[in-house]
């Protein structure tokens, strides 16, 4: 009976420790900080100004808002995963608005060179 | 019977395996993208980003294979055609960078080369500036110096024409400067040779005359009324040729100087006395006024 007791208090522990941390992992706040600082990245760079970079921008926030939807519902691994949709959008608006950038100023440097040329043949 | 039993299991399980291994549009959009990045710059200019985009299909891939329909095999391939995206505009941005990189550096080449060449031809400018300030220094010197000589020389000619005047006769015309040097001075009697002391004279002559060889001359020999007209015609033309020979030898322009004989026909004095015709014996050296040298 002694012995019994002690196995049944231990079982209980486990139990009660795996539910706790079940419940905790269930109950996690979903973690939003990757897409929101991704997508704040993004509009730093002006990716509301460079149309293809405007539209993946725009995604990013969408899909913040399912995976922050999907989550209030309590679709947490769903959640998370739109979350990396997220992410992903978010970084390629940033890379897009640079490619821009780098391609106008790239375009200025030529006409310069061909100015300066045009100027002193 | 059983053959139609036989085709509706074949279909059955045609369209079951069909649909079974049929992928989402996510995975394939992911596959198009990797088969485009992976063809095209990214594999040259950026291939650590095309190798994340590798990676990240391929865990795609791995969830198609064990959840082919489900939320996460979308998702993941979802973020696998960004990847691949991503890896095109890491590229193009690795290309822009690079040709604004040459630009720039031709940009830099070419104005060495202007800087270069501005100061090439600022040093030859200078230089070119230093020779004309140098050259200017000499005309002005030059100047200067003509200017002195040409002082000296009116006063030489001053001098002269004072030193003339005690000499021979100098007198104002209306056809010019008239010097009048008498022939018994001159040339020896019925001669047209001229006598040692003569030179004397006629250097200073010529001194005075050389001061000024832009002008022309006109030598005239006279006679007085003793012998034949005709033989002092030929007296008074050889006398004058001889006063001209001697000036020409002397310096003056040839080609400006004339020589006439006029005999006895233009007395000055009376030939009925010694005097007279002493004075009518002579040689006129007419210098012809500026205007009309120039004139001509």
């Amino acid at each position: 009976m002694r012995h019994v007791s002690k196995m049944g208090i231990m079982m209980f522990a486990v139990a009660v420790v795996a539910t706790a941390i079940i419940a905790g992992c269930a109950n996690a706040p979903l973690r939003t900080e990757a897409s929101t600082s991704g997508i704040r990245a993004a509009e730093e760079v002006g990716a509301a100004n460079v149309p293809q970079a405007s539209l993946h921008l725009q995604l990013a926030k969408e899909e913040l808002e399912r995976a922050q939807a999907l989550s209030a519902k309590g679709e947490k691994e769903e959640a998370d995963s739109m979350l990396l949709r997220a992410e992903a959008d978010a970084e390629l608006a940033v890379a897009l608005s640079r490619e821009d950038a780098e391609k106008t100023e790239a375009r200025a440097a030529v006409e310069r060179v061909r100015k300066l040329r045009q100027d002193n043949p | 019977m059983k053959t139609i039993q036989l085709l509706i299991l074949v279909t059955a399980v045609t369209l079951f395996a069909g649909c079974a291994t049929t992928p989402p549009q996510e995975l394939v959009n992911a596959r198009e993208a990797y088969q485009r990045a992976s063809t095209g710059i990214a594999a040259q200019a950026a291939p650590a980003e095309l190798h994340v985009a590798k990676k990240a299909l391929d865990q795609a891939e791995q969830s198609f294979q064990k959840n082919p329909d489900s939320y996460k095999t979308r998702d993941l391939a979802y973020v696998a055609q960004r990847k691949s995206q991503l890896a095109e505009a890491t590229a193009s941005i690795a290309i822009e960078q690079k040709s604004q990189t040459q630009a720039k550096k031709e940009y830099q080449e070419k104005q060495g080369k202007i800087i270069t060449q501005t100061k090439q031809d600022l040093s030859r400018k200078r230089a070119e500036l230093a020779e004309s300030e140098r050259s200017g220094a000499l005309t002005s010197e030059q100047l200067a110096a003509e200017q002195t000589a040409r002082a000296d020389a009116e006063r030489r000619a001053a001098e002269a024409l004072t030193a003339l005047a005690a000499l021979a006769s100098v007198k104002e015309e209306p056809r010019g400067m008239v010097i009048t040097l008498s022939g018994s001075v001159l040339f020896a009697f019925n001669k047209a040779t001229l006598l040692p002391a003569a030179r004397a004279r006629l250097d200073k002559v010529a001194d005075v005359l050389l001061t000024t060889p832009e002008r022309k001359l006109t030598i005239e020999g006279h006679t007085d009324s003793k012998g034949s007209e005709s033989y002092n015609l030929d007296l008074s033309q050889r006398r004058a040729d001889t006063v001209r020979a001697y000036l020409v030898q002397r310096g003056y322009p040839a080609d400006r100087i004339q020589a006439q004989g006029l005999g006895e026909g233009h007395p000055i004095a009376d030939n009925a006395s010694p005097e007279g015709r002493a004075n009518n014996r002579r040689v006129e050296i007419i210098i012809e006024r500026e205007a009309q040298s120039s004139i001509q």
